[in-house]
């Protein structure tokens, strides 16, 4: 088509002179239509009202300076709440930050959720024990067990291999990382809820692993 | 001698009127009887055993054992005689029957006085012989021969006798029978040769005595009988006297034996019409036997053979010959008698003997000295692609974050060179922080101006150290055990099992942690000996370029 257009253009050169095609930057949150300013708000479970104290600054640091998002805890609602500032560049910068406070109040560490925000294709994946398989009573102690592992190594192997965090509040557990760690991490912890012993798990591990390792 | 004779006589019949009781008490008048008895016995014996050295028996101022000596040494070989003819007269008793020679007085009262004198003088002699002679006094009896214990003397006295009668008694028998045994034939008589053996015992035993003469004379006679024995109805008697013309015992001819062979078939004839007694047929079949042509021979033998052919060609065959053969099909136990031959799969068992086993050992002995044992070695596998690192899994909570770790990443992908810190990084680091140390040292003695690195404290608590601290004036021991806690010297990992307690899941995973530990050293081995493969040839090739 361009060509044939091209063409007639030739043919009609001395006829026409169309003029250059428009080249629009991407529009400003403020400048988008709707409302100027949006708005994220993040409700604070009261587990982690404390730890929030604690890390709020290392919290609000990069989501202010670096996003450029306007961020503020609602201490009576319990809510932490965000806004787009004129000079915020992007618009999908509001939901990374969204986002990453939301992780660390599901119970990642700042410096986990932080990746977040510099990583554009990291996800948060939530699912519950009584998904996978339905347990009751001690059953399902003992599948939180065998999930943590003795001092939480198990967790630990499989956050390490799978380059993900893992989070476990009693029956749900939240898993971060990218889309295929996640799957390796959700693909391990399902077999420890259905009743692998670790050993097994962590073969499987070896194996995901160094085929991804030599992908790369 | 007469006078001797009756010497012995006479002592012969006073000792058998002696008491046996009173011979056991020494006598010397006994003795003296005895004595005279035994020679003149013994000179009596003395013609018919020709071998005794001695002509007499020598008694005076002799022992009994040297007396017994000499008894000895002359009857010894007469009763081994006696003992051979006795067993030939069990084999063939007809031979007794045909020595028929009427017994004369005087002899027949010599055996008695012999039997008699046998039965007394029991010490001198065994029982066996006693029984033996009873026996052979039978015989004799029969024989009609006088004589006492084992003689050949009287029977070749017979024998020389006898010749003549036996001859024609022989040429008789010849005609009468013709023995159907097989060994026999008009070559072969076994009552010839048992004559024959007998005649040339007798000239054997003789011996020097004879003279050649008489043997040649006795030949030609026992020569001229043998063709008499043959010669029958026929005219032999030209024959005969040719066959003595020619004879020498060189030339032996088949007509010594048996004539002219003209008359072979003749004499085969008469012996058949002999035997069978019906001439008619004899002399029909006499015809055909004499048109009967050499082809018709042959034919007749071909016949019987095909005969034979054809009657075991319709016979079921032998069981060897019937191709596949189950037991139930073959008499029990014939696969013993049969040579089978089949393949064997198997070599044979070699026998050990003792050289075997001493070279076995020779080699060993030498592989020992040269130090040549072939140890069965590894075979390298063959690096078909790079050796994998093995990623270890660490279940220790990890110090960086995410976002650290996924810039790692990036960093990784986006730029190669920059390789990730691993255990062996980590051991690098270890190792450089040692050296700095050291070059701390060297420089500290080395350098003027020395200005010496701040040290960086590392604090660690000791929690177990004693609240107090007292002075002890003599400290009879001192030992840290007080200070640390067990768990603290413990440096073990976790939850230790002993090898029994441990369950059958915790064994395969030590088993597999050894594998992986191990082939991860075999790794390190292998990139190891590449490195250094590939510096000394660097190494060399420098040196080569230099």
């Amino acid at each position: 088509m361009a060509s044939s257009s091209m063409e007639v253009d030739n043919v009609l050169s001395e006829q026409k002179v169309l003029p250059p095609k428009p080249k629009f930057e991407p529009l400003k949150p403020h400048e988008m239509p709707g409302a100027a300013v949006q708005f994220r708000k993040v409700s604070v479970p009261p587990h982690r009202y404390t730890p929030l104290k604690k890390v709020w600054m290392d919290i609000y640091t990069p989501v202010f300076e670096q996003m450029k998002i306007d961020i503020r805890m609602n201490l009576k609602g319990r809510k932490v709440e965000l806004k787009t500032r004129h000079d915020t560049p992007d618009i999908s910068n509001l939901q990374k930050c969204a986002d990453f406070v939301h992780a660390f109040m599901l119970g990642f560490d700042v410096i986990d959720a932080i990746a977040i925000l510099r990583l554009d294709e990291l996800y948060v994946e939530s699912f519950e024990i009584k998904d996978v398989k339905t347990l009751r009573g001690d059953h399902l102690s003992r599948a939180i067990g065998r999930l943590s592992g003795k001092g939480g190594k198990t967790k630990f192997t499989i956050e390490n291999a799978s380059k993900t965090r893992i989070v476990i509040a009693d029956t749900k557990i939240h898993i971060l990382g990218s889309f295929a760690n996640i799957k390796i991490a959700r693909d391990s912890l399902c077999y420890l809820i259905m009743g692998s012993p670790a050993g097994k798990v962590y073969s499987k591990l070896r194996a995901v692993t160094s085929r991804m390792a030599e992908r790369f | 001698m007469a006078n001797t004779n009756d010497a012995g006589v006479e002592a012969l019949r006073r000792l058998q009127q002696i008491d046996p009781p009173s011979l056991l008490a020494p006598n010397p008048s006994v003795s003296e009887t005895a004595r005279s008895a035994s020679q003149y016995l013994f000179t009596t014996l003395r013609p018919f055993s020709p071998k005794s050295p001695l002509d007499e028996l020598l008694v005076d101022g002799y022992d009994a054992e040297q007396i017994w000596h000499q008894i000895d040494l002359q009857s010894q070989p007469l009763l081994s005689t006696l003992r051979r003819r006795l067993n030939q007269f069990v084999k063939n008793p007809e031979e007794i029957a045909q020595f028929k020679v009427p017994l004369d007085v005087g002899k027949k009262l010599e055996k008695k006085k012999r039997v008699e004198l046998e039965e007394e003088e029991s010490d001198d002699f065994d029982e066996e012989l006693d029984d033996d002679d009873d026996d052979f006094e039978g015989v004799e009896k029969k024989k009609a021969k006088g004589g006492s214990e084992g003689e050949d003397d009287f029977e070749e006295e017979d024998d020389e006798d006898e010749e003549g009668s036996e001859d024609e008694d022989d040429e008789e028998d010849e005609k009468e029978k013709v023995k159907g045994g097989g060994i026999e034939d008009k070559f072969l008589k076994i009552d010839e040769l048992t004559e024959y053996l007998e005649k040339e015992e007798d000239n054997y035993e003789k011996g020097e005595e004879r003279d050649e003469a008489d043997e040649d004379s006795e030949e030609d006679d026992e020569l001229e009988k043998a063709g008499e024995f043959e010669m029958d109805d026929e005219d032999d008697d030209d024959d005969d006297e040719e066959d003595e013309e020619a004879e020498d015992m060189g030339n032996v001819r088949y007509e010594d034996f048996f004539g002219g062979k003209n008359e072979k078939g003749s004499k085969r004839k008469d012996q058949l019409l002999e035997v069978s007694g019906d001439e008619d047929d004899m002399e029909s079949t006499k015809q055909k036997k004499r048109t009967a042509s050499t082809y018709e021979k042959q034919r007749e033998k071909i016949q019987s053979k095909i005969v034979l052919m054809e009657k075991a060609n319709i016979e079921p065959k032998t069981w060897t010959m019937q191709g596949e053969v189950t037991a139930s099909k073959r008499p029990i136990n014939s696969a013993f008698e049969v040579d089978l031959d089949f393949e064997h799969n198997v070599r044979p068992t070699p026998v050990i003997t003792e050289e075997v086993t001493a070279s076995i050992e020779e080699m060993i002995q030498k592989k020992i000295v040269e130090g040549l044992f072939n140890d069965v070695q590894r075979a390298p596998k063959l690096p078909s692609k790079a050796p994998r690192e093995v990623k270890q899994l660490d279940d220790n909570k990890s110090g960086q974050g995410l976002a650290d770790l996924y810039e790692q990443e990036y960093v990784q992908k986006t730029d190669p060179t920059s390789a990730p810190l691993s255990f062996k990084d980590e051991l690098k680091n270890e190792a450089s922080t040692l050296f700095k140390k050291i070059c701390l040292k060297l420089d500290a003695l080395s350098h003027f101006n020395f200005a010496p690195k701040p040290v960086i404290e590392d604090m660690s608590f000791q929690t177990n150290v004693p609240a107090l601290a007292m002075e002890e004036i003599a400290p009879v021991a001192v030992s840290d055990a007080a200070m640390l806690a067990p768990e603290e010297v413990f440096d073990g990992k976790g939850d230790v099992k002993e090898e029994a307690e441990l369950t059958q899941a915790e064994r395969k995973r030590r088993r597999a942690n050894k594998k992986r530990k191990f082939k991860a050293e075999a790794v390190n081995k292998l990139e190891k000996k590449a490195r250094l493969e590939k510096k000394a040839d660097n190494a060399i090739s420098c040196q080569v370029d230099g």
